[in-house]
């Protein structure tokens, strides 16, 4: 298989998906709708409704790891290419990774040293 | 073995996974109980909240289940026998399980509910968490395997398995994918002080296709260990597929149960362990690997 064909049956595995989901739900549909009842169709909320729109405030205390995972994400798309062709360029490859990792490594330690690492 | 058999066989693992979910949870083997579950939540109400974010409460299951087939179907089953034979395929099982914290993200907000959407963001800072700890060790899979391709992984390990190359990668792999499955201890999204959190907003059909993508989930992560640190189809006298199947449904098994046997974790908890003690040993697991193979050499 070439990969545009690779990718197509791949599309066409996202496709069948939907078309299971639409399956099922049709079986439903078939087996008898909702009855309409008060209240029925409010999120739950501990027995009353929210008095404002929920997502006003939601403290995302973990912003300093998300700092951290972006730098790391970023430095893991060099990885792949450089995890390929490690063995051919031996040494050489540890070496050019063991300093890029190290001065992320430090980054990390030292954001941890300022309490990063800590719910905010 | 031929396309239509990979497909039977998945579903054949996805309904033992099943069998298996409800034994971890409930004690009793049941056999017939995904078949009565699934009937049963197809002929129930099926209700849609007041007023949700319609185009990403629809979405949300059916991307929940996608991510993990996708992911399935760039893995081997035996020797040839893979749906989809990418060159990149590590990479892309990395890029489909990305998209199950997209998937619950979004069935959090989208209904509108204070506990769902409490329970989303968690599961993006649980994502956060055990994100490093996925690709980390597949890396260290790739090094072996001088390539990205899932079946070099899996023929690199013909002498010895990344089990004992690399035992501290597996470990964490092992970690993280059960973070991934939302398996206990790491069932932030659907913890039941939340009141169900992502999962309490669904109802009927939709709930069975979350119900559905979660075990869908479990058999994918379950295969991902297999392929890249239990060598696979690799096994003696057995036809290849076999082997797979058994280490799989094995793993499924350990991950199901192992889990329950200790409390479910907070947040913060797996995120300053993940990032702590987690990042750290992934490093020297990338650096042993890089030492072993210079040693070989």
């Amino acid at each position: 298989m070439t990969p545009l064909e690779q990718y197509g049956l791949l599309a066409a595995f996202v496709l069948s998906t939907i078309g299971l989901v639409a399956m099922l739900r049709l079986i439903a549909r078939s087996l008898g709708g909702v009855r309409k009842e008060p209240g029925k169709d409010v999120p739950f909320s501990g027995g009353e409704l929210a008095p404002k729109p929920v997502w006003v405030r939601y403290h995302v205390h973990y912003y300093g790891f998300a700092l951290l995972f972006l730098a790391f994400d970023m430095e893991m798309a060099f990885m792949y290419p450089w995890a390929v062709v490690y063995q051919e360029l031996g040494l050489e490859a540890l070496a050019d990774m063991a300093v890029f990792l190290g001065i992320l490594f430090l980054g990390l330690l030292y954001g941890w040293s300022q309490g990063a690492l800590r719910r905010q | 073995m031929t396309s239509p058999s990979y497909v039977l066989l998945f579903a054949l693992g996805l309904y033992v996974v099943a069998v298996l979910e409800g034994w971890a949870s409930t004690g009793r083997l049941r056999l017939a109980r995904p078949l009565r579950a699934g009937v049963a939540l197809l002929g129930r109400e099926t209700v849609t909240p007041r007023r949700p974010d319609r185009v990403l409460y629809e979405t949300a299951p059916v991307l929940l289940l996608a991510a993990g087939l996708l992911a399935a179907a760039v893995l081997p089953l035996d020797r040839g026998a893979v749906s989809v034979d990418l060159a990149t395929g590590v990479l892309f099982v990395n890029s489909a399980l990305a998209y199950v914290m997209v998937g619950l993200v979004m069935a959090g907000w989208a209904p509108g509910g204070a506990y769902s959407l409490v329970a989303g963001w968690r599961f993006l800072g649980q994502l956060v968490a055990y994100s490093m700890l996925i690709v980390m060790p597949i890396t260290a899979v790739a090094m072996r395997a001088q390539s990205l391709s899932t079946t070099a992984a899996v023929s690199s390990q013909v002498h010895l398995w990344n089990l004992a190359a690399q035992p501290l990668g597996f470990a964490l792999f092992f970690l993280a994918a059960m973070a991934v499955c939302f398996l206990p201890p790491f069932d932030l999204p659907v913890s039941s002080d939340l009141a169900g959190g992502v999962a309490g907003e669904y109802t009927g059909a939709r709930l069975a296709v979350v119900r559905l993508a979660r075990v869908a989930l479990v058999l994918t992560l379950s295969l991902a260990v297999v392929v890249f640190f239990l060598g696979g189809w690799l096994g003696p006298v057995l036809p290849g597929w076999v082997w797979t199947f058994v280490k799989t449904i094995a793993v499924a098994a350990t991950m199901l149960v192992v889990g329950r046997l200790v409390p479910r974790l907070r947040e913060e908890q797996v995120l300053a362990w993940g990032w702590k003690y987690g990042i750290p040993l992934a490093l020297v697991n990338i650096l042993w690997v890089g030492l072993t193979l210079l040693g070989v050499r």
